[in-house]
């Protein structure tokens, strides 16, 4: 009976502090994001400003785009390396189109859309058919990509876009009820993407392929099909951010997008996406583009040198995994507690 | 006091010598719930010590605290009398306590006598691996396991069985004086447990206490010395073999299977065929070429609401012919036809499309999404369009746990938060979702306490009675004789004979499965 007392009342604290505490950790992306902005804002008073707020969030789009779309890749335990090259791909072949007189807006971005499809149509049969692995079939179109974009240009730069087709700044520059263009884009891509993850059988199935891929395919999952579409997600999300530099800097360069895969997949690992598949949000990916982004804004107004936001960057990378793993052993161990509140669970 | 309880234990333990390890007094806590409360246990030096007990019961727990992967947060452990602290697996391997856990615990990626010298290395002057002693001395353990058996071969390549045979050879191999066994025949074939058991006696012989645990009571009361009985963390029961009964052993464990299960009425002669197969004959699988075909020319018929068993050793191609119905494996040759239409399994969806789906043997491997919740997993596929309403789910869900008894209020929860039990029926829920003709099950109560077990069976006959025909195979004769209707034998791939409700013994399926002359003679017949 005595051992009854003292289990229950040990129980009722250690179970109380540590639910509160992985609320706390579930919503940790989003609450070191408004720490963030709380703390430049103290700092610095040009932080808090509407102005500040449109271009950190212009530049966080792309990052973000990009994060949407490697998300799904990571989710099903896959990468995708190419995002980078593809976006400067996706960027020549819109340039070329304007600049050759081939088409006007619409027609240079279906094809870099198209041209970018094929590279995702591509990786996922290099990672489906072939069986190569994620990292290495991503790295090699990677390079592939890279090349074709240099080939097709030349190395140079496709300029002045706009004054062949007046159009195509809009993507960039334009702005929608005063929102840049941009990050409208990254909202609509974000409720979409988040949609399909949560709402839709396609989105269980890239769950499931994560977290168990044989259970998933003796299921009758067609674990190809999923995977195959991830690689294509990425890669139009990819595509975007091509044509949206291409028409901010109203010139497609053949090197856009260098290591933007990184910063992507930093963003993904930052919103709690779990490499090994099966566990993670559109959401998380989201908030972690912004944490990254709003770190970076922030340190520059504090006149930080760069330097030093490399290696913080990397810090907070690092940390975040390691929380993260923290928050999944603390979960495995409060599962008793879960059951325990409902009482007719098995044991 | 304190004194003459001590002189009073000495001179007991002067009494008993025969008591090699002892546990005194244990209890460990886990978070709401009180695994073990005050448990005493004694291991006799050689003999078999049973321990026999739900799931749940405990006896994991106590298993992983002798072991040392646990501590108890009360009580002792004394080794000849002597007081000992074990707090970690390799102490105590070093006290010459080996384990064999539940769970299997090889590494699929290393060869066989990797995995037996695994964190224990035999090396040339402490620094180079040396493989040939390694390969050799596996090849010794093995040899006394009777399984004849490539070392070097990868552990991926093994089936269930011979993994398990693997990861006793691991045990064997270190020389312990204790060896717990903790479920080791769960997914053994008749014929490798018969082994198993010449092995227990010979290492009993040869001078090893066993400590033995498992829910099957023929063959307890086949091995054992010495009996235990755990209930909710509490010893009920302690009785040399002489005072055992089966009786004796479900009075304390309670809840015994084979009572609850209602009889049922058999199925009308006349009912439909809704499943019909004609000379099936599967290819033998990739990377095994040159091996016989694991399934040969079998035909077999499925009335509607008939629950058909299909028995046979490891081997026999039991699970490859379920398999093959559920489109995870090619037909070389042969027909099925499901209500009277000539169907092809070629895929999991096409099988599924024919009304054939199948609940696997391995849940851990072939069946959960451990990230996803109960709901998630019960619905997994049940899907069909772009979008699913939430809602609809939610109900149809809510009504099959109902339906199948799942315990558990919130469908939320992560899968693996339930007991094997419930998971078995989450994936049962998942295949009846999707409105199945004929429901194959791959050991239908693999892992599952004496509890549940009962609970599965009676849910399996109540779908039968509603007009579900159900297809299982099952290495338990008990479980065999208890579920079905009909049952065919298969032998090394071809069915060997069929037995009625009536003629469903113990004997007679043990007969019909051994390996034996006759089987042996049948298939030598038959030109190559």
């Amino acid at each position: 009976m005595a051992t009854m007392q003292i289990l229950t009342q040990r129980d009722r604290l250690a179970s109380s502090s540590a639910r509160t505490a992985l609320l706390l950790l579930r919503g940790r992306a989003l609450i070191v994001l408004l720490l963030l902005v709380l703390t430049f804002s103290v700092l610095t008073p040009l932080f808090f400003t509407g102005n500040n707020f449109a271009i950190l969030s212009k530049h966080v789009a792309l990052s973000a785009i990009l994060a949407i779309g490697m998300t799904f890749t990571i989710l099903t335990e896959g990468i995708d390396l190419s995002v980078g090259s593809v976006a400067g791909l996706s960027g020549i072949v819109a340039g070329y189109v304007i600049a050759n007189g081939h088409g006007g807006t619409v027609a240079a971005i279906l094809a870099a859309v198209a041209v970018a499809l094929i590279v995702g149509l591509l990786n996922g049969f290099l990672i489906v058919r072939a069986g190569v692995a994620p990292f290495i079939a991503t790295l090699g179109t990677l390079y592939m990509a890279r090349g074709a974009a240099l080939l097709s240009s030349s190395g140079r730069t496709f300029p002045n876009l706009a004054t062949k087709s007046a159009a195509f700044a809009i993507v960039g520059q334009g702005s929608l009820l005063h929102i840049p263009i941009p990050v409208c884009l990254m909202l609509l891509l974000y409720v979409v993407a988040a949609f399909i993850a949560s709402r839709t059988p396609l989105g269980r199935h890239i769950y499931a392929v994560g977290g168990n891929e044989r259970a998933a395919r003796l299921a009758g999952i067609e674990v190809s099909r999923v995977k195959v579409f991830t690689y294509l997600a990425s890669a139009f999300c990819a595509a975007l951010v091509g044509i949206i530099i291409a028409s901010q800097l109203d010139a497609a360069h053949p090197a856009t997008g260098e290591s933007f895969e990184l910063n992507a997949i930093a963003a993904v690992v930052l919103g709690g996406t779990s490499l090994s598949g099966g566990r993670g949000s559109i959401t998380g990916s989201l908030l972690g583009a912004f944490v990254i982004g709003v770190l970076a804004d922030g340190l520059v107004m504090l006149g930080i040198s760069e330097f030093w936001q490399i290696a913080i960057k990397g810090a907070v990378i690092v940390l975040a995994v390691a929380i993260d793993q923290f928050q999944v052993r603390l979960q495995a161990r409060l599962l008793p507690f879960l059951l325990r509140s409902n009482p007719e669970a098995g044991a | 006091m304190a004194a003459c309880a001590g002189s009073y234990l000495a001179c007991r333990g002067a009494e008993m010598t025969d008591v090699l390890l002892e546990a005194r007094g244990i209890v460990r806590l886990y978070p709401g719930n009180i695994a073990l409360n005050g448990v005493d246990f004694r291991v006799h030096r050689n003999k078999v010590n049973v321990l026999i007990g739900e799931n749940g019961a405990g006896k994991s727990t106590l298993m992983r605290i002798l072991s040392g992967v646990e501590q108890a947060d009360e009580g002792s452990i004394f080794l000849e009398g002597n007081p000992v602290h074990i707090r970690s697996p390799r102490e105590a391997t070093a006290q010459g306590i080996a384990i064999m856990h539940q769970e299997l615990s090889v590494l699929p990626n290393l060869d066989v006598a990797e995995n037996i010298f695994a964190g224990r290395e035999l090396t040339k002057s402490g620094l180079i691996i040396d493989k040939s002693n390694e390969d050799r001395q596996s090849q010794r353990a093995l040899e006394r396991l009777q399984q004849h058996l490539d070392v070097e071969r990868h552990v991926s390549q093994l089936s269930l069985g011979t993994r398990q045979m693997v990861e006793l050879a691991r045990t064997i191999a270190h020389g312990s004086r204790i060896l717990i066994l903790d479920e080791p025949t769960s997914a053994l074939s008749t014929a490798e447990a018969e082994s198993l058991f010449r092995v227990v006696e010979e290492l009993k012989a040869s001078g090893v206490s066993i400590v033995y645990i498992s829910h099957r009571l023929h063959e307890l009361l086949h091995l054992g010395d010495h009996f235990t009985v755990l209930r909710s963390g509490r010893v009920v029961g302690e009785a040399p073999r002489e005072d055992v009964t089966r009786e004796w052993i479900v009075e304390r464990m309670s809840g015994g299977a084979e009572e609850a299960i209602s009889r049922r009425c058999s199925v009308p002669r006349d009912a439909d065929v809704v499943l019909e197969v004609h000379n099936l004959t599967l290819a033998p699988s990739v990377g095994d070429e040159g091996a016989q075909a694991p399934v040969h020319d079998v035909q077999l018929s499925l009335r509607c609401g008939e629950i058909l068993g299909i028995y046979g050793l490891l081997g026999a191609g039991r699970t490859e012919l379920l398999e093959a119905l559920a489109g995870f494996r090619r037909l070389e040759n042969g027909t099925v036809q499901v209500r009277g239409k000539i169907v092809h399994p070629e895929s999991v969806k096409d099988a599924v499309r024919a009304g054939l789906v199948l609940v696997p043997e391995d849940r851990q491997r072939d069946g959960l999404i451990p990230d996803l919740s109960i709901r998630e997993n019960i619905a997994l596929v049940a899907n069909s369009g772009p979008v699913y309403s939430r809602q609809k789910e939610v109900e149809r869900v809510r009504s099959l746990v109902r339906d199948l008894q799942i315990q558990v209020r919130d469908l939320e929860l992560p899968v693996v938060a339930l007991s094997g039990g419930n998971q078995q029926k989450v994936l049962l829920a998942r295949c009846l979702m999707r409105d199945p003709v004929v429901l194959m099950l791959d050991e239908p109560t693999r892992g599952v306490d004496v509890g549940a077990k009962a609970e599965i069976y009676r849910t399996l006959k109540a779908l039968a009675s509603k007009g579900l025909s159900i297809l299982f195979t099952s290495s338990e004769i008990e479980e065999t004789r208890l579920l079905a209707d009909r049952v065919l034998v298969l032998c090394q791939g071809r069915v060997r004979v069929e037995l009625q409700k009536e003629q469903l013994t113990d004997e007679a399926l043990f007969a019909a499965a051994s390996p034996d002359v006759a089987c042996a003679r049948r298939i030598e017949g038959v030109p190559a």
